[in-house]
């Protein structure tokens, strides 16, 4: 008894200095940049520029047919746009931020309906100029990107199609879904290009107009993936746990709200992976790796609109509530606890001021 | 949490809404008092501060969300302190009375800016507010004698009023319209920014007639006019957050007047340097020296009024609020619980590192 109890402490402490020793060296925070955008930044930039190339040919193919196949591979197509979006709403920096590329390509929230306010004007006016190449660039935000598109393709009053209603709207459909490829284009090329955002993030430095060091880069991540948390609670669940909140979920009208949350979770949740921010966790907080396991864990098992997702790993499905209020915890514990614990200083102020 | 046990021997009140009183809240002497500040604990809780000069914490009263700036009315000692956008409460209290915290709103349909201030009788209260449905910023009126109670709006003539501001003349009111449209059902989505106009504009306290108004146009048009201070010539000095392109950053600090026009200053590394962002504006006491804070660059520009120069710039973490300190000095405080006081020339005179808390956008001199 005494030796098989020996031996079971043996195992015990075998395991221990076992994970002790492959504890990983906290990398540094140029390297937790690199890795952000090796890992997770750049796959996701390329993604949806990959995801938005078949666009314009599923526009064309419902407008010459107008049967429920190409109907079919237009939505389709169009929901891995919306999907491959999701995973880098959140990069609301570098070229996602020049010339306004971020609400071109996604204006929402829209609570004001200009989307539809300013289509509207469009079908209206006929104006077939507004299609030529290059002119959507000068129109608004609104009517430029995916919620535009999503309209004209889920009209059911005048689908599109080879019909004489729908010639203008065709036209019009087609014209956005090569600014998306435009756009989409034109952000994975500002990261990509020699001397783009990457090798600006991955070569800080005095010279450096933007990062004068590897935990300026190092922050620049970390603050997308807080605002990737905030705008997910703040917007996605939020209107669900106050009822007197009126927004629109993101790509309702194509029934994508579900897997618009999935991507903007497992997104985020890649992203945090890729910081390894708990490798730097002193043994007396560990507690904290395994809470924000649970919580993604929890963020990751429901739907998003109060059910349950076909991935979720909890056996049962936490409420909304408790999603939401788990999501403001992780954020908490990011801004204030990890990235202290990583010696990354995101500012209070900086981060979100007025 | 020590921070948070010392204060609530010091006289903590804690109320969410319109939650209990305690007797403990005036039991600080508000002769104590040097600034008010909002704050955040590490507990992710929400608060007003009320400092002494060196840096300690005399009361705290907590929050129920993100508190933003703080209006002192000096002769009565009335406090107000507002949401930050696009929060919907205001909270008043007097610091030599022993009464509780009031609470009020701007009414349906309303929400706050985070700014406002007294008229200078005192009987009066503006605030910058958002009209939701009509899509236009407007000047909130409240009689102060009668609890806070809204009696008229102005038109603030541009969308998104941020910082309004009594003139010395006492009838002017300096608003600073960042052009920024919001909408409490998106949170703080901002709406329109490639539509944004925005402003600096001077309006008639007493009419609400519009007497000049500075928009920002062609390579300016994405300047979002937020903060406002005055020098002693009477100009206006305001910072603005840049919403265009990063790449194509302009100078973000400037002045204008109801009969000047509006003119940048020409700060060393231009608005990039600043990373587009201005925090909070403030002047010395005598009205010579303007400071401007920029936490996302970490920095504070210090501004000559009378030359126009820029005569020196301090580097300090996630420092936004800023307050003049004696004659020509300054107290900036930053996210990290810094409080430090320094010249115009940028030289550090003291420091001060509190614990457990992170200083909110701005910080209001009260002695």
């Amino acid at each position: 008894m005494k030796q098989s109890l020996s031996a079971l402490i043996a195992i015990f402490v075998s395991i221990a200095m076992a994970s002790g020793s492959a504890a990983a060296e906290p990398p540094t925070h140029l390297a937790m940049a690199q890795a952000a955008i090796e890992t997770y930044v750049i796959p996701h930039i390329d993604a949806l520029k990959a995801a938005a190339v078949p666009l314009p040919a599923a526009v064309d193919n419902v407008c010459k047919s107008g049967s429920p196949e190409a109907q079919t591979a237009l939505e389709k197509a169009f929901a891995n746009v919306v999907v491959a979006y999701a995973g880098v709403d959140f990069l609301r920096f570098g070229p996602m931020l020049e010339k306004g590329r971020r609400e071109q390509i996604s204006f929402w929230p829209d609570p004001r309906g200009f989307v539809a306010r300013q289509l509207r004007l469009i079908l209206l006016n006929k104006n077939e100029n507004v299609a030529e190449p290059g002119m959507l660039a000068k129109q608004s935000a609104a009517v430029q990107g995916l919620p535009a598109l999503e309209v004209l393709i889920h009209d059911k009053d005048v689908p599109l199609g080879p019909t004489e209603p729908a010639r203008f709207r065709c036209l019009f459909a087609h014209a956005i879904a090569e600014n998306i490829v435009r756009l989409t284009s034109e952000v994975a090329d500002g990261w990509e290009k020699p001397g783009g955002w990457r090798d600006k993030m991955l070569h800080p430095g005095p010279d450096n107009d933007t990062y004068k060091s590897g935990s300026e880069s190092a922050v620049e991540i970390v603050k997308a993936l807080l605002v990737g948390l905030s705008l997910t609670g703040d917007l996605q669940l939020k209107p669900q746990v106050d009822h007197k909140i009126r927004l629109t979920p993101p790509y309702a009208k194509s029934g994508l709200q579900k897997a618009f949350y999935a991507a903007s979770v497992a997104g985020l949740h890649q992203l945090y992976n890729s910081l390894r921010l708990e490798d730097y966790l002193k043994p007396d907080l560990a507690w904290m790796k395994g809470w924000a396991q649970g919580t993604w864990r929890t963020i990751q098992s429901t739907d998003g609109v109060g059910g349950r997702s076909p991935e979720a790993k909890r056996p049962d499905t936490p409420s909304t509530r408790e999603v939401f209020d788990r999501m403001n915890g992780l954020r908490n514990i990011v801004a204030n606890r990890l990235s202290v614990a990583a010696g990354l200083t995101v500012g209070f102020n900086e981060l979100d001021g007025d | 949490m020590a921070i948070d046990r010392r204060s609530l021997l010091l006289g903590t009140l804690a109320f969410v809404g319109t939650g209990p009183i305690g007797k403990a809240f005036a039991s600080a002497t508000h002769h104590d008092v040097a600034y008010v500040a909002t704050a955040r604990r590490s507990s992710g809780d929400f608060c007003i501060v009320l400092l002494k000069a060196d840096g300690s914490i005399v009361r705290e009263i907590a929050l129920s969300a993100r508190g933003h700036d703080v209006a002192y009315h000096r002769p009565s000692g009335r406090v107000v302190v507002f949401a930050r956008r696009p929060g919907t409460f205001a909270v008043a209290f007097e610091l030599g009375r022993n009464t509780p915290p009031h609470i009020f709103t701007g009414g349906e349909g309303r929400h706050y800016y985070g700014h406002g201030g007294f008229s200078q009788d005192g009987r009066l209260l503006y605030a910058s507010e958002n009209d939701i449905a009509g899509e236009r910023g407007v000047i909130g009126i409240y009689d102060v004698g009668r609890g806070y109670r809204k009696i008229g709006e102005h038109s603030s003539y541009g969308i998104g009023p941020h910082e309004i501001m009594l003139l010395a003349d006492g009838k002017t009111i300096a608003v600073g319209n960042g052009g920024i449209d919001t909408v409490p059902d998106a949170w703080r989505a901002k709406l329109n920014l490639e539509t944004m106009q925005p402003s600096l504009v001077f309006v008639d306290a007493e009419s609400g007639k519009l007497i000049a108004n500075h928009a920002m146009t062609g390579e300016f048009k994405s300047l979002s006019v937020r903060h406002v201070t005055q020098d002693k010539a009477g100009l206006i000095w305001f910072g603005g957050q840049w919403e265009g392109s990063p790449s194509e950053t302009p100078q973000l600090v400037g002045s204008a007047g109801p009969d000047r026009e509006l003119r940048l200053v020409d700060a060393p590394g231009g608005g990039k340097d600043l990373r587009g962002y201005i925090g909070a504006m403030a002047v010395s006491n005598d009205g010579r020296f303007i400071a401007a804070s920029a936490p996302k660059a970490g920095h504070v520009l210090y501004v000559d009024s009378e030359s126009g120069k820029v005569v020196g710039k301090s580097t300090l973490k996630d420092v936004c609020g800023i307050s003049s300190e004696g004659k020509q000095d300054f107290a900036a405080s930053s996210g990290f619980g810094v409080i430090r006081y320094e010249t115009a020339m940028a030289s550090t005179i003291s420091e001060h590192q509190l614990q457990d808390i992170a200083f909110d956008n701005h910080l209001r001199r009260i002695a």
